[in-house]
């Protein structure tokens, strides 16, 4: 007769994981079930691999569908890996037992795809549902709660250990007790989450009745604490009745490997039924029972470390003070009755004597310490999918190491190493791939430095499987991301966006297919704003395809085609526009001129005449014929004279004063730094103002003042002392400079420019 | 030596005192262990505190009403024989913990230091009988024990209010006292060693820190417990209207508290002015430079209350409150003025059943 013994343990528990450890070694079973979807039975192996550091997850995925995924994170201090660990060192069979994530997964989806047949608060419980973990009821904490305690593995400690008993009649009491619990739920039978215990429940069994007819001699059963009564052989129901809770579940076919996870992930207590919030705390007290050394007290050992990460904060910490701090925690449990501090105890006495009763330095090392900062990591034996591994492969030989450490990285991509991690980090973006987030440059122009700040999350491999469907390899993963995205791209603008990023991943197949959608896009296109906000993002691709060795000749004649449509069309977009919509399309004008300043040899005649077009009519909104104005002053197509005059009438009494102050706006908004150092615009506004009358003078005041306050005050002074100190030198005639003198210093800089010598 | 007054004569009895039956039901029930010389132990001492039922059907009034933590470790740090040292801005219930932990542990909260800025060290160690000194040389005798010395001797607590007013050089010397526990008597050659039991409360200000602020050395003797303003509206209501009722009673103010309404709305003001926001968070008020503590609504309430008594119908209203109210909050006579001026206008007079509160400020107003 095979002798089973159910160990019903606290998931993530440390005080379970040492009493599992201290029953198995009494026990020393043939046979070891851990509940676990079965789907990972062909793993588990790995996990005696050296090179497996816990924290780690078994994920399981459906195989057409990654995105509808489960996590099985284990810690050091997890009994199932302790049991695991014990079996493979022990050789003897293990096997995990659960309802198979193959149905978990396509009852899921079913679940989704009906909500009506859900309640409202299952929704509201599982928002996250995609990729969520397992849902597990906590019958000790529950236990531990009756009892009166916060902390469930302080009561594990109190209640279970200190009795006195051996391990494996510790663990028959705890199932008696939950026995009480389980029937105090009051849960309806059809409730979904008491339909879901009832069917995995009967799966373990299952499972159970096959390895007990291999005839074992003993079989030992971790599982959950509350599944623990229902694992009982002896209370077991017939065979037929679990066969009809499983027939006709639906199924999809799935797919399963480890991941590396985190202490951090680890203490996340959304949606996962046993998460813990302090894992670096349980880590420490399991490290300190595995030391089993009598003579280190656990609070002694924490409040020591406690007081490391206070120096390294610069806080003072002295080791007094430590001896006075563990005294206090001392007390402080006495006082509250319980037969040693805990966590609780020992933080409120860290924070009275350490920290002066400041709840601030504390919080500076919750996370080091509390929390912990450590990421597991997987054998490269674990099965995976290609893309996976071809993304191992790039993160070793480009030297960046994936860690769950927030970390900013400045990549100057002058230099080949740092300029193979943007196009990696790039290329990821596109594979939705998450992992660095573009952030600010800071002050600096120059095109050559990048800042990233990459995170590793464990969720990321989810979407790394995801990913592995668009193909084998980053780079082609990416190239077909991008086509693909291209065809569902809904407008210009954001194909153009895409080329761009393409360039920047340096995706040369991928602009190949974003470029056919778009030729035949901007074809179809009648809107002249979307045709304008390509502009700047093909000119980009056109200036720099070449550098990155992009064949370039097909954007430039999409380009040259979309500037010609955009200006024909400029005049008529520009007819009956509002302030908001005047505003988009200044915005849009500019940045197509921009585009069109990178491209030396681009004719901007077409587009110059349909500026031109646009400044000359008094019927358009101000802001844009304001723009158009200054644009072609700027390209020396009106002359001072001109726009003088223009001023004087756009802002003669007679026009209406909104429509005077957006033109003014649009002369002269933008970069005050222009109006700084171009003294021939400052001139032209400098002698109309001189030029107008008294009252016309009163009147034009609040406009010139509304335009003037969009600049910041430093460079409003700089424009006055500008005014004031070379009042006299505005109006002299442009110095004719002086060439023979700055001839040394025009030919270095048309050597660095690469020109021919000059004359 | 006269005689010591009735308790029922006292202004103010000691906590000691006006707490006496609580105390002995307390010490009758009390079977846990206690550190030696404490009258209770110090579950006991937190019950006392924190309130409660005892088996017998006595009551135990709370005496702070706060957070349970704070007072757990505050009683756990004392059990330590470490010194305590309460901190909080004016008006958090600082002293008035301190008294009675000193009250519940060793029986007694007279032996008490006040911090000023002219404490001399003799406050803190011991002073002279100059007519036994002169005739009789250096002497046991001659010599006059101060408050710490006598708790010293007695393995009692003492209490040092304001700690931080004491000049710097005057609180160091209680660095010795504190980490050796003997008081060295030069003069003599000798020196007093603490019984067991003895242990220092002492209280400070952390709004003015910076007065004299404490040396590391000293701070590190002490364990810091931080008294917080009261977190809500209701908790706080429920500590003025306490306070107040109890008060009256010792004054025997013959006007009673009709309803809570004035006090709600008293510590409304309070509230929103020292968090600069109003209770429903929809607007934004500003902050005058008087702290507006939890203390000074309950002298504010007070104060209602004997204007009411004596001057008024005997119930409290508006217009017995708002003189205390305004003179609270008006510290500084032009910044603060402005300040509540604008929150009579924008505040004080949109809320409909407030008018007779904002009539009577008003009012005073005017007066001036």
């Amino acid at each position: 007769m095979t002798e089973v013994h159910v160990l019903g343990i606290r998931h993530h528990g440390p005080g379970s994981a040492r009493s599992v450890a201290e029953a198995l070694e009494e026990l020393r079973p043939d046979a070891v079930l851990v509940e676990g979807p079965p789907e990972l039975d062909g793993l588990l192996h790995l996990l005696g691999d050296p090179d497996m550091v816990p924290p780690v997850a078994g994920l399981i995925y459906a195989a057409d569908q990654p995105r509808s995924a489960s996590f099985y994170p284990m810690a050091a201090y997890s009994p199932e890996w302790i049991a695991i660990r014990w079996a493979i060192s022990a050789s003897v069979r293990v096997q995990a037992i659960d309802l198979p994530a193959a149905h978990t997964l396509a009852l899921r989806a079913a679940a989704e795809a009906s909500p009506s047949a859900d309640d409202g608060e299952r929704v509201g419980e599982d928002a996250d549902v995609e990729s969520a973990e397992a849902y597990r009821p906590d019958a000790i904490a529950i236990l531990a709660g009756a009892a009166g305690y916060g902390d469930a593995e302080r009561w594990w400690e109190d209640a279970v250990e200190h009795r006195g008993a051996g391990p494996v009649d510790r663990f028959t009491a705890l199932t008696e007790a939950v026995v009480e619990v389980r029937s105090l739920d009051e849960r309806r039978g059809d409730h979904p989450d008491v339909v879901e215990n009832s069917r995995r429940e009967a799966a373990m069994r299952r499972i159970m009745r096959g390895v007990l007819r291999e005839g074992h001699r003993r079989v030992v059963v971790v599982c959950g604490a509350y599944h623990a009564p229902a694992l009982v052989p002896e209370s077991f129901p017939p065979a037929s009745a679990d066969a009809r809770l499983l027939t006709g579940l639906p199924k999809v076919k799935v797919a399963a490997t480890w991941v590396p996870w985190t202490s951090e992930r680890l203490s996340r207590s959304s949606g996962y039924g046993a998460g813990i919030t302090a894992p670096g705390w349980y880590q420490h007290l399991f490290e300190h029972w595995s030391a089993g050394d009598p003579e280190r007290s656990v609070s002694t050992t924490w409040l020591v470390r406690v007081a490391h990460a206070l120096r390294k904060e610069n806080l003072d910490a002295s080791t007094a003070s430590v001896i006075e701090a563990n005294r206090m925690a001392e007390a402080l449990a006495a006082l509250r009755g319980r037969p040693g501090p805990g966590l609780a105890e020992l933080d409120e006495a860290v924070q009275t004597v350490l920290c002066e009763g400041s709840p601030l330095p504390l919080d500076l090392v919750r996370r080091e310490l509390t929390v912990g900062r450590g990421m597991g990591n997987v054998p490269e034996e674990t099965p995976t999918i290609p893309l996976a591994a071809d993304l191992t492969a790039a993160q070793r030989t480009l030297r960046l190491k994936a860690t769950p450490l927030e970390e900013v990285l400045t990549l100057d991509l002058r230099k080949p190493l740092q300029l193979a991690r943007s196009v990696l980090l790039h290329r990821l973006l596109l594979l939705g791939i998450g992992w660095g987030v573009p952030s600010d440059t800071g002050r600096t122009t120059g095109t050559f430095k990048e800042v990233w700040t990459i995170c590793w999350r464990p969720e990321l491999a989810v979407a790394v499987v995801e990913a592995g469907r668009f193909g084998t390899t980053v780079a082609a993963g990416a190239a077909t991301a991008v086509t693909e995205r291209a065809r569902a791209a809904s407008s210009l603008a954001e194909l153009s966006s895409l080329l761009g990023n393409c360039l920047l991943a340096e995706l040369p197949d991928g602009i190949s297919g974003v470029m056919a959608v778009l030729s035949e896009r901007s074809a179809l296109q009648q809107d002249v704003p979307a045709l304008l906000n390509t502009v700047e993002p093909l000119a980009r691709t056109c200036r720099y395809g070449n550098v990155r060795g992009v064949d370039v000749t097909e954007v430039r004649r999409i380009l040259d085609a979309v500037v010609v449509r955009a200006g024909v069309g400029l005049a008529t977009a520009c007819a009956g526009l509002d302030d908001d919509g005047a505003r988009d399309m200044r915005r849009s004008i500019d940045s197509a001129h921009l585009g069109l300043s990178l491209v030396p040899d681009l004719a901007p005649d077409d587009w110059l005449r349909a500026l031109g077009t646009v400044a000359d009519s008094e019927l358009l909104h101000g802001s844009v014929t304001g723009r158009a104005t200054r644009l072609l002053l700027d390209a020396g197509r009106v002359d001072g004279d001109e726009v003088r005059d223009r001023l004087s009438r756009r802002l003669s009494v007679a026009a209406p004063a909104p429509h005077a102050a957006a033109w003014l706006d649009g002369l002269l908004s933008g970069d005050a730094t222009l109006l700084i150092h171009d003294r021939h615009l400052l001139r032209i506004v400098d002698e109309w103002l001189a030029g107008v009358d008294e009252k016309t003078f009163e009147d034009v005041l609040p406009l010139l003042r509304r335009t003037f306050s969009a600049f910041g005050r430093p460079e409003r002074r700089e424009l006055g002392e500008q005014l004031s100190h070379h009042g006299g030198a505005l109006h002299a005639e442009a110095t004719t400079p002086d060439l023979t003198s700055a001839r040394p210093a025009l030919q270095t800089m048309a050597r660095y420019l690469g020109w021919e010598e000059i004359a | 030596m006269t005689d010591a007054p009735a308790v029922a004569d006292v202004l103010r009895a000691h906590a000691e005192e006006g707490h006496a039956d609580e105390l002995a039901a307390l010490a009758t029930f009390d079977d846990r262990p206690r550190p030696p010389h404490w009258s209770l132990s110090p579950w006991a001492v937190t019950r006392y505190i924190l309130g409660g039922a005892l088996p017998d059907g006595t009551v135990i009034t709370p005496k702070y009403l706060g957070s349970e933590r704070l007072v757990e470790i505050a009683v756990a740090s004392l059990a330590t024989d470490r010194a305590l040292l309460l901190l909080g801005v004016p008006g958090t219930a600082k002293t008035w913990l301190s008294e009675h932990l000193a009250a519940a542990i060793s029986g007694s909260s007279t032996l008490v230091v006040q911090g000023t800025a002219g404490t001399p060290e003799e406050a803190l160690r011991y002073g002279w009988n100059y007519a036994r000194l002169l005739a009789e040389g250096p002497s046991r005798a001659a010599l006059v024990p101060g408050p710490v010395m006598r708790a010293m001797e007695t393995g009692t607590l003492v209490r040092v209010e304001e700690l931080t007013r004491i000049p710097s050089d005057v609180q160091d010397s209680l660095i010795t006292i504190l980490s050796e526990k003997t008081l060295p008597v030069p003069e003599l050659d000798t020196e007093i060693q603490a019984r067991k039991g003895f242990n220092v409360i002492a209280t400070a200000n952390n709004r003015d820190k910076g007065v004299n602020d404490l040396s590391s050395a000293l701070r590190r003797r002490f364990n810091t417990v931080v008294l917080p303003l009261p977190d809500s509206l209701e908790r706080e209501v429920e500590i003025v209207s306490g306070r107040v009722r109890s008060l009256g009673a010792a004054l025997e103010l013959p006007a009673e508290l009709s309803a809570l309404t004035e006090i709600r709305r008293v510590v409304t003001v309070m509230r929103e002015l020292r968090a600069g926001m109003t209770e429903d968070r929809r607007a934004t008020v500003k902050s005058p430079s008087a702290t507006l503590s939890t203390a000074e609504a309950i002298s504010v309430m007070t104060n209602g209350l004997a204007l009411a008594a004596h001057f008024g119908d005997g119930t409290v209203r508006a217009h017995d409150v708002a003189a205390s109210l305004v003179g609270a909050v008006i510290k500084d006579p032009v910044q603060d003025r402005v300040i509540w001026q604008e929150y009579l206008e924008t505040v004080v007079r949109n809320r409909p059943d407030w008018t007779d509160l904002y009539r009577a400020c008003r009012e005073l107003d005017e007066l001036d």
